[in-house]
């Protein structure tokens, strides 16, 4: 949990919005490779993977049959056939894949174990990736790839991140892990970027104050109920697809929705409270935080959409905790 | 939401007479009665030994070795073990997995046995955790510090360490406690490197944090586990385990830490096994008798079997109903083989009812119910009747509510 009166957790969380921070993040990545790894990755995805150039990435969710959200992730086309998917938990993915590979010439394995990665997030996180990396960062589009090096260290960087600013993200061989903390902590030190040791400031206050939720915040929820419409394809083949354009013809009966108590802090609510409007439930709460930018305890959670439209006062609870519906974003 | 609509989805135990409580009263009262049971366990070791620092030793002794025998095994088998924790619980890797495997662990067993709290802080090198409510809160000091033992090697199997071996790389606190009085349990792991702190013995574990600890205002305090509000527990990582699996575990292993574990080291502190077993039946009798002493008792029982008012104060049916009804919230399956004005008999399997835990079977849990119901039977009834298993050594075994004359009856 996080307290607004929190002073470590506030510095490290505006140091990201006003300057710059550092820290580990390496989530699970599958490496997907063979003569057919584009047309799988298309077929497993909602969004237009395959048309991403090599050198660049792209973000989709990726459905059940049911056509709702199992995972959302980052799809990186680091070489011809050659993909890198990134997953908060890549034993999962790895399974589905195996239920879905017939007829497809791919292979594909957790590679999670031999990679390290660092996240260098905030407005001048550009500057500070010169100091440390041999190429020139500033040109990079958004989800775009560049190898480069540390030192003598290979690494791998693309623009991205989890934090709605300008940001970058190192892939380094674990075996360089430690020594490429140390290329990152000197120049960091010197611009005053902290290294963030408060997980829930870079895994949700940050972004979640940007309107960006963790895999099981959309997880059950169709892209159009969790406000990823834009991301869907329906003009190709997916799996989930048939299931997703029937419910969306039906229409969304459910919304992704933001929350703001009017408490000073939100100890009672756990994932998965009941919301409840004039005291019937009308939703459950997906996460909540506090947002040291906004400085309010927000959240997201998922409301019955006709009952609960934004603006709706709601409580949450046992303890009805009196609380706004509101838009899934607040920066 | 009308009854129709949740005729399928909601669970109840009905009672003898027809009354039907719901599943999350039963599972409240279940987790309370298995506590009641442990406490008793607890009150026979203050017999058996004065001394609470030697008592609270060997429990945290035993405690900590069973919860490590849990990855017995070389280092293949301890990574297999760590793995198929990771992929229960969906962590990734962009967390320290040796950091955080102990403290999910413990949070998630505090939600299935009820015990109703929040993480306030879950970083790599410190984990704060705050209950409000735990049912095993009726049991003693020692118990707690129990738990502080079973903690260290949840922390220490994260860690890697192997069987036997206690690595300690934290300091775990348990700085509060509502079995010593505080109005929260309170758990704070300090990574001993971070934090510069020294290695503690099994009594060293209830002192302050290095750290401020966060004190949740009475408002905002909760009375009952997710599983209770929501009706699932979640993870910080989105994982959910339903009220009934919730249910269905504390049904099996709220009996093995809480009964088993320290009763390995109770048993050794009686000069033998005799000794042990006349102060068990004589606790749990005692017990028994007091439960009922008070006539609002019974009539509050009346109330929660639902019982009719042409049932009499001196009918079996009453004693009948109330065991069976602690057996069926329990989870445990048993059957009305009688059930009249001239006695009960409840027919269930000795497995069943021993091993709750079916690896770990607890002859005491025979034992201890029938010197606690034919306690009770006295007082909520009348001493005219008594409470017997017969078949103890069968394959089912049954039991009997009926009138009973014994000159030298306890």
């Amino acid at each position: 949990m996080l307290f607004k009166e929190d002073s470590v957790a506030r510095s490290q969380h505006l140091a990201v919005r006003d300057n710059a921070g550092w820290y580990r993040w390496t989530h699970d990545t599958v490496e997907l490779t063979g003569v057919d790894a584009d047309a799988f990755v298309d077929h497993m995805m909602v969004a237009t993977v395959a048309k991403a150039a090599v050198g660049q990435g792209k973000y989709t969710t990726m459905l059940d049959e049911r056509g709702t959200i199992i995972d959302d992730l980052i799809a990186m086309h680091v070489g011809e056939g050659r993909w890198w998917l990134s997953t908060l938990y890549g034993p999962h993915m790895v399974r589905w894949f195996d239920q879905h590979r017939d007829g497809f010439d791919v292979s594909y394995h957790d590679v999670t174990q031999t990679i390290d990665m660092y996240s260098v997030q905030g407005p001048n996180s550009a500057r500070l990736m010169d100091e440390i990396v041999a190429d020139k960062v500033d040109g990079l589009r958004r989800f775009q790839i560049m190898r480069t090096s540390i030192g003598d260290m290979e690494a791998t960087v693309d623009r991205g991140g989890f934090t709605g600013e300008l940001g970058f993200e190192i892939y380094c061989s674990r075996e360089d892990s430690d020594r490429v903390a140390e290329a990152i902590a000197g120049p960091a030190r010197e611009l005053g970027a902290p290294r963030l040791d408060t997980l829930e400031v870079y895994v949700r206050a940050l972004p979640m104050e940007k309107g960006m939720g963790l895999r099981q915040d959309y997880y059950g929820l169709t892209p159009y109920e969790a406000g990823l419409g834009w991301s869907v394809h329906l003009d190709k083949d997916f799996v989930g697809k048939d299931a997703l354009a029937a419910s969306h013809e039906a229409g969304e009966k459910r919304a992704f929705v933001g929350l703001e108590i009017d408490r000073d802090s939100y100890e009672d609510i756990a994932q998965g409270e009941i919301i409840y409007g004039r005291g019937i439930p009308v939703g459950v709460v997906r996460q909540f935080i506090y947002g040291y930018s906004v400085d309010k305890n927000i959240g997201f959670g998922i409301v019955d959409a006709e009952r609960a439209p934004l603006g709706t006062r709601v409580t949450i609870g046992g303890n009805a905790s009196p609380a706004t519906v509101v838009a899934s974003k607040w920066l | 939401m009308a009854l129709r609509e949740r005729l399928d989805t909601h669970a109840c135990v009905e009672t003898a007479f027809g009354k039907l409580i719901s599943e999350k009263e039963a599972y409240r009262y279940s987790t309370r009665t298995i506590a009641a049971f442990s406490a008793n366990i607890f009150q026979l070791m203050r017999i058996l030994n004065p001394s609470w620092e030697d008592r609270t030793t060997a429990i945290c002794e035993i405690a900590n070795m069973m919860n490590m025998a849990a990855c017995a095994g070389g280092k293949g088998e301890l990574d297999q073990y760590l793995n198929a924790f990771y992929d229960e619980w969906n962590i990734p890797e962009l967390c320290k997995r040796s950091a955080w495997l102990g403290a999910i662990w413990g949070d998630s067993g505090d939600e299935y046995e009820n015990m109703a709290g929040r993480v306030i802080q879950f970083t790599e090198n410190r984990v704060e955790k705050e209950l409000d409510t735990c049912p095993w809160d009726i049991v003693g000091s020692e118990m707690c510090n129990m738990t502080t033992a079973m903690f260290t090697a949840n922390f220490d199997i994260a860690a890697g360490g192997e069987h036997g071996e206690t690595t300690n790389d934290v300091q775990l606190n348990m700085c509060e406690a509502r079995g010593c009085g505080n109005p929260h349990c309170r758990v704070v792991a300090e990574r001993l490197d971070h934090f510069d702190l020294e290695h503690q013995d099994w009594l060293d574990h209830m002192q302050q944090p290095t750290m401020p600890v966060h004190d949740t205002p009475v408002e905002r305090r909760v009375h009952d586990g997710q599983g209770v509000r929501n009706g699932q527990y979640v993870n910080a990582f989105g994982e959910e385990k339903s009220l009934e699996w919730e249910y269905n575990w504390v049904s099996a292993m709220g009996w093995v830490w809480s009964v088993s574990f320290p009763l390995i080291a109770i048993r050794d502190m009686a000069e033998n096994d005799d000794e042990f077993e006349r102060l068990l039946k004589i606790v749990f009798s005692t017990a028994g008798k007091n439960a009922f002493i008070d006539p609002f008792a019974v009539e509050g029982l009346r109330s929660w079997l639902g019982v009719p008012r042409e049932i009499g104060p001196n009918d079996p049916r009453l004693m009948g109903a109330y065991v069976k009804n602690i057996i069926d919230c329990q989870l445990c399956p048993c059957e009305l083989e009688a059930f009249d004005e001239d006695g009960v008999v409840i027919r269930v399997s000795t497995d069943d009812f021993n091993g709750r835990f079916p690896m770990a079977p607890l002859d005491e849990i025979t034992m201890g119910y029938e010197a606690q119901w034919s306690g009770a039977v006295k007082t909520m009834v009348s001493p005219e009747w008594s409470c017997w298993f017969e078949g103890k050594d069968d394959e089912f075994m049954t039991i009997n509510v009926g009138r009973r004359v014994d000159s030298r009856m306890q």
